[in-house]
């Protein structure tokens, strides 16, 4: 036999603590391992659409005017030399509806026309059933395969579209596309049709946003050259590159948040590991003095425990990895399933498997250290007295962990294939230095804190609670560390939680600010204001019909020209209704400078990156047209959603129709008479729409849609967390468990004494309850600090400046952290009830 | 007085590899209220099982165990150890207080297992551990305590209830000689005083003469009674010749 034979049967001697850590860590392994995969499903699934959305496509013209390209220009991009295909597609945002009856299903979708020869020649349909379009069957449409099932739709099924030309069939749908090319927009809600099907539906043919151009084989920047030099309208010329950061930043949040859920769970998984070994080397004392009063020597004892982490790493990590292929097939169904974000297959990234396998070994062995360093300390002669404690007091023990757990960290960071293109690193560090402070620190508030949370329970179990409560400080490092671990988990539960409810505040203030009154008309297409005033006038209940004049613009600096959007509002309206937060300046001057003339509400984001302020001129216009001044009259938190990505910048209605000639309008703000009830002016706006086919908004459907989208990616975080919650729950399985070893003769003296085997269960179930509250209440400390911080460091694209707290989920991280502890308990509970009262009270030892 | 503990034809076995060991074999016993005895006999005699099967914490092989009127050898777990929490106290070699819990609190231990709060019986706590001399450590923990005070928390702890026997397992075993007679004068004491019947298992001549009667086991069963009444000198001169006569 050799020595190291004592490392694996020190193991086994202990199946099922063995087999608690083993885990632990693969739980926590999982998560990282399901973080990555589907984080390569959802780099995949980017690539795909990109190249999918583009297929042979050098380059996308982007029409800057609202009307789009004329077919003029189509037609001679299509006998230009340098340019061996164009696709055109043109685009409406419509209403449409299933079969009438009681199923039917009413949709904003987004309609894209193309030719589909000219299409085809450009890129794939990428169809997962039916055909791709014909130009000879003018009722064909195409939808994404996930919409069509999210809403029982199927191949064969009719579409009718809002406001098409009355005697016209309704159309079918031919084919289900996949989730790239141009299923990828709009979260799958997308309906393709032929542009002459598209024209010829309605009296105003549907503007040519794009043109898909391939440029051959030859130098595409000088054949791009002489393709735009010819051309006599305004565009934006996009790259492939263009559209995969514009898809990417789409999904960026989901990235931030997976890796920050990949690195908690990793720090819990930590967190079960070192406690685990550093138990086992307690509990091992006498044993390894008596190895050493043998001759052992201290690198020897060492390497012991050094085996037996290794072994637990390795088989944590295996079963990890498969667990977390596992999750991640679940995560990518649910991402799928509800477009939360873009995925794609079920990559398998070598490096990222290898890379989650040794983060789980090393995670266990550098936990392993201080434990493994203790038991190398040990003077025999102390290990075989009856006592256990090494001398190594509470800070000393946690600062090596603290160090291990840091190293984990910053070895992550650096190496998790995570996609990080907008990942602002310090946020997330700082928010995993919280979670790890807040652990480490538990076990110095573990006894004031447990006087106060363990009132409540000594009233409830009496002599149970209060020794229960006795027992949380009979090892501090320990039991504070097993706390720690779960107070991570419920921290993280906290945290998204309240950056959740924080964005959803963010998304009320920004819809109830943008939006006067509560309604408005959205066209497809920009509709004349004076002859389409009096439809909208006449509109039942209505106060004041206010159009919004939407102009895509320049804005003018030194380094040249930047593509803003510019609205002109009717400040009356939007004064008289209080909508639009300003800074910076006072409201009320602020009107008064846009009903003036020559000023400009300027995004808050726009401010801030530009470094904009009340009072400073901007020069704005229209591309290839002498720029006007506007000065800074205030700036909005929120504004007027537009192409670019700050949202629009408000002028006064005069100024956008006198300095940038726009007399059109695709956005009415409809006011509600006072007296006229909210239900019955929205049937009345329904109706205009419909008679317009135009899309009726209300603030309310506007927050829902973002708050529904929210909420499914934090459904999907909040299991990741809860994972991780389920490893803090085996840790205080763990460290129960040794607890009860330790205090057999204290217990059968207990049961002597008369404690039946249910107070005994109660005791140690209240103390793990305990052990849960007190990690719940730490939490919600933690986890506001770590929400704060990520707020605050706009760790993501969706948050908004501002912290509203979710005091329903601060309740329940609570009852859910003691529940959890108290179920955790139940076994230790049980193995303590069933000690044998003679066995232990044995008079010799 | 009236017999508060029996035992009739007490028989224990442990299962030993294929085969059994017995423990016991056939041991009867009565003892009156307010009886201090003391059951001696040499490591592995079978004297700790006896204390154990009177005491409630194990149950008979066969045979039977009535405390206070109680058949306690024929009730399950649950009523048996609500019996033991009403009708008796212990005292072990080891003094097994519970580390974390100060003096008095594990005084007031039997009040807070059957649901009583401590504050209602803070007199008797008080009394006790003045008794035992050490009210001026109330609040203080185990761990601050000599051998010999802890002990003496142990003991008061046992009498907190007033139990109807008090069964006591080599409680000097861990203590040098002085501060063990002590602990057997405090347990005289409260046989005299407070006529608390008292069940001593010990293996020193020395502690057994502080019996009214000593019962000598080996073997599994008891081999002699030795009567030596009430006497406060307590001398084992008398218990020592006769044990002698039996060759212990």
């Amino acid at each position: 036999m050799r020595l190291a034979t004592l490392a694996w049967r020190g193991l086994f001697a202990r199946p099922l603590r063995t087999a608690l850590a083993v885990i632990g860590i693969a739980l926590g392994v999982a998560v990282v391992t399901a973080t990555i995969v589907t984080s390569a499903a959802a780099d995949a699934a980017l690539r795909s659409a990109t190249a999918d959305l583009l297929g042979t496509a050098d380059v996308r013209l982007r029409a800057f005017a609202e009307t789009g390209f004329t077919p003029r220009t189509v037609q001679a991009l299509r006998g230009f030399p340098d340019v061996d295909a164009v696709a055109p597609v043109s685009e409406r945002r419509l209403v449409a509806y299933t079969a009438p009856g009681e199923a039917e299903g009413v949709f904003s979708l987004l309609v894209l026309g193309i030719d589909p020869d000219a299409d085809a020649a450009i890129r794939e349909p990428r169809l997962v059933d039916g055909v791709p379009l014909s130009p000879d069957s003018p009722t064909d449409a195409l939808v994404a395969a996930s919409w069509a099932l999210r809403n029982g739709l199927d191949l064969g099924d009719e579409i009718r579209l809002n406001g098409r030309r009355e005697g016209l069939p309704p159309l079918r749908i031919i084919g289900l596309m996949g989730d790239t090319g141009f299923a990828a927009l709009e979260r799958g809600e997308v309906l393709v049709v032929s542009r002459a099907t598209l024209d010829e539906s309605f009296d105003v043919p549907a503007p040519i946003r794009y043109l898909d151009l391939d440029l051959g084989e030859g130098d595409v920047s000088e054949a791009l050259d002489r393709v735009t030099a010819s051309l006599d309208e305004a565009f934006i010329v996009e790259t492939p590159a263009d559209a995969a950061a514009r898809l990417a930043s789409a999904q960026a949040s989901f990235g931030n948040v997976a890796f920050l859920f990949g690195l908690v769970a990793m720090v819990s998984g930590a967190f079960l590991a070192g406690n685990t070994l550093a138990m086992t080397v307690g509990e091992r004392t006498r044993e390894l003095g008596l190895l050493r009063a043998a001759g052992t020597t201290s690198r020897q004892v060492r390497g012991i425990v050094l085996r037996q982490a290794a072994a637990l790493g390795v088989a944590g990590a295996v079963v990890g990895i498969l667990v977390g292929i596992l999750l991640a097939t679940w995560m990518i169904g649910f991402l799928s399933s509800t477009r939360a974000a873009l995925v794609v297959g079920l990559p398998l990234p070598p490096m990222g498997l290898l890379l989650a396998f040794v983060l789980g070994v090393g995670v266990t062995l550098a936990s392993a250290v201080v434990p493994a360093m203790r038991a190398a300390r040990l003077s025999p002669l102390d290990a075989l007295r009856h006592s256990t404690r090494t001398g190594l007091g509470l800070v000393d023990r946690l600062r090596w962990l603290v160090v291990a757990e840091l190293v984990i960290v910053a070895l992550a960071i650096v190496l998790l294939p995570v996609e990080r293109t907008e990942t602002p690193f310090l946020p997330i560090v700082l928010s995993l230095g919280i979670l790890l402070g807040g652990a480490v620190a538990t076990a110095f508030v573990l006894e004031p804190l447990g006087r106060i949370i363990g009132r409540p329970f000594e009233w409830i179990f009496g002599a149970q609670g209060l020794l229960g409560r006795a027992n949380l400080s009979r090892d501090r490092a320990r039991t504070g560390l097993t706390v720690g671990g779960m107070m991570i988990a419920l921290a993280a539960v906290v945290a998204l939680g309240t950056v959740a409810e924080s964005a959803r505040a963010g998304t009320e203030r920004w819809v109830d600010s943008i939006l006067p009154g509560g309604h408005a008309i959205r066209s497809s297409v920009p509709l004349d204001v004076e002859s389409f005033r009096p439809t909208f006038d006449a509109t039942p209940g209505v106060l004041v019909a206010s159009p919004v004049y939407e102009v895509p613009a320049v804005r003018v600096t030194d380094e040249g020209q930047e593509e803003v959007a510019v609205a002109g509002i009717d400040p009356n309206v939007f004064q008289d209704s209080g909508a639009l937060i300003v800074r910076e300046a006072e409201r009320a001057d602020a009107y008064a400078d846009l009903r003036t003339g020559g000023s400009v509400l300027v995004p808050a984001a726009l401010a801030t990156r530009e470094g904009i302020d009340v009072g400073n001129v901007i020069a704005l216009g229209l591309p290839g047209a002498e720029p006007t001044e506007f000065i800074v009259a205030g700036i909005v938190e929120y504004t007027i959603p537009a192409r670019t990505p700050d949202g629009a910048l408000l002028v006064g209605a005069a100024d956008a129709r006198d300095r940038f000639g726009v007399t059109t309008s695709s956005l009415w703000i409809m006011v509600r008479q006072p007296d006229v009830p909210s239900s019955v002016f929205a049937t009345a706006v329904g109706d205009t729409a419909a008679q317009l086919s135009a899309q009726p908004l209300t603030a309310r459907d506007l927050a829902g849609d973002l708050a529904r989208s929210l909420d499914r990616l934090v459904g999907l975080f909040d299991v990741l967390a809860l994972i991780s919650v389920v490893i803090g729950a085996l840790g205080i399985v763990n460290t129960l468990g040794i607890g009860v070893s330790e205090r057999v003769r204290e217990i059968a003296i207990l049961r002597a004494h008369g404690m039946t085997v249910g107070q005994v269960q109660a005791m140690v179930v209240a103390e793990a309850a305990m052990m849960g509250a007190i990690g719940g209440v730490l939490a919600i400390v933690t986890g506001l600090a770590v929400a704060f911080t990520l707020v605050t460091g706009g760790a993501s694209a969706d948050l908004d400046a501002g912290l509203r707290l979710p005091w329903g989920l601060l309740a329940a991280v609570v009852l859910v952290g003691t529940g959890v502890s108290a179920l955790a308990g139940l076994y230790p509970a049980r193995v303590a009830a069933r000690l044998s009262i003679v066995r232990h009270l044995t008079h010799f030892e | 007085m009236p017999v508060i503990l029996e035992a009739h034809d007490l028989v224990k076995r442990y299962p030993l590899g294929e085969g059994q060991v017995e423990a016991l074999n056939g041991i009867s016993l009565a003892v009156e209220r307010g009886e201090f005895v003391a059951i001696m006999g040499s490591s592995g005699s079978g004297k700790s099982t006896m204390l154990q099967l009177l005491g409630g914490l194990d149950l008979p092989t066969s045979g039977e165990v009535v405390i206070d009127g109680v058949r306690i050898s024929t009730l399950d777990d649950e009523r048996r150890t609500l019996t033991r929490r009403d009708k008796t106290g212990f005292v072990f070699q080891f003094f097994n207080l519970i580390p974390l819990l100060t003096v008095a609190e594990n005084v007031a231990l039997p009040f807070l297992i059957a649901g009583d709060p401590a504050t209602r019986h803070r007199s008797r706590i008080d009394e006790l551990l003045t008794m035992v001399g050490l009210a001026d450590k109330a609040n203080h923990r185990p761990d601050q305590l000599s051998a010999g005070e802890q002990q003496r928390v142990a003991l008061a702890r046992a009498l907190a209830t007033s139990p109807a026997i008090l069964l006591a397992d080599e409680p000097t075993g861990n203590l040098d000689y002085t501060t063990g007679t002590e602990i057997l004068d405090l347990l005289w004491d409260s046989a005299d005083r407070l006529e608390q019947t008292i069940v001593l298992v010990t293996h020193a001549a020395h502690a057994a003469a502080y019996a009214d009667r000593v019962l000598v086991v080996r073997d599994g069963r008891i081999l002699d009674e030795i009567a030596l009444g009430r006497r406060r000198d307590h001398d084992a001169r008398e218990l020592i010749a006769r044990l002698a006569t039996l060759g212990l």
